[in-house]
């Protein structure tokens, strides 16, 4: 097992009259269990060049489901302008902007429809980064023809 | 304009053979802009005593800002925290429409609703958040009828 801990600082001194200040940590551990999360795809970083709607990750089937993931994916691209959007199958998250990043539970429940997906705004080049720890995932079989 | 701060911090030193030390802030801004969001829904504190799947958040109708044509229109954000302890029991995150019954509707492609993930005690997640009505609420569904508690807050244009 791995020790692996997630922080969030939200803080605003204008939003209202009083300051916003939220500050939340955990570690990262199997479902149901105590004991850490102890895979990782890595921190992985791309530069996507169509407005092609990819998959970041496939679940080609539901082996996982109920296994414990967390996602964080941020376009690190600085223009305001452009974003990408993210969804799960076929539903939409919402948009990412220029350095927003989301950091999600993600559960692999059932072929396809949990893919996680992004789709950039432009063709002209955006940078992306991602990362998912997770206790499995599911590779695709190798077809070479 | 306000200036909301988001700063993510991932650590670990033995995950992997190299030490990972992420650290990410966002500025929160309206989409397609540099000005920042300016409304919030406040934090939320929710308490729940059965397993009925419910909207947690239900979009549309100017809850949250103005709802708009797309299903991806706005750069809101929503946080959303299990605030629980036990690592047993959790809550199940979704979009779309809820059954307000002890089963949540069947997740499809093409269909009303879609399972994200799930929040164990103390785990918490920040997405961005369109709104859409329908298709925008957030759904959860807590996994025991012992009293569990949840906390939200929403920043929208």
């Amino acid at each position: 097992m791995a020790t692996t801990t997630a922080s969030l600082a939200l803080t605003s001194t204008d939003l209202f009259a009083d300051s916003l200040s939220i500050s939340t940590s955990h570690q990262l551990n199997k479902a149901g269990t105590t004991i850490g999360l102890d895979q990782t795809t890595g921190l992985n970083k791309v530069y996507l060049t169509a407005t092609t709607n990819v998959d970041m990750f496939t679940v080609p089937g539901a082996i996982k489901n109920g296994k414990k993931s967390h996602v964080y994916l941020a376009k690190v691209s600085t223009d305001e302008t452009e974003y990408i959007v993210v969804s799960v199958g076929d539903k939409v998250i919402g948009r990412l902007y220029a350095q927003d990043f989301l950091w999600m539970p993600w559960n692999q429940q059932a072929q396809h429809i949990s893919d996680l997906e992004i789709a950039p705004s432009v063709a002209t080049g955006m940078n992306v980064e991602y990362m998912i720890i997770h206790e499995g995932i599911v590779l695709t079989t190798a077809t070479d023809s | 304009m306000a200036t909301i701060n988001a700063t993510v911090s991932v650590n670990s030193n033995d995950l992997t053979s190299n030490t990972l030390a992420l650290s990410k802030t966002m500025t929160m801004t309206k989409a397609g802009t540099n000005t920042g969001l300016e409304f919030t829904s406040g934090l939320v504190r929710r308490t729940f005593t059965s397993t009925n799947h419910v909207d947690l958040i239900t979009a549309g109708a100017q809850n949250y800002g103005t709802p708009t044509a797309s299903d991806s229109g706005s750069a809101s954000k929503v946080y959303i925290k299990n605030t629980g302890s036990d690592s047993t029991q959790y809550f199940e995150v979704g979009l779309g429409t809820s059954s307000g019954s002890g089963s949540a509707t069947a997740d499809s492609i093409g269909g009303t609703h879609l399972a994200l993930g799930r929040l164990y005690g103390g785990d918490w997640m920040l997405i961005p958040y369109h709104g859409k009505a329908t298709v925008g609420d957030i759904t959860v569904q807590p996994s025991t009828a012992e009293k569990m508690t949840v906390e939200y807050i929403i920043f929208f244009e």
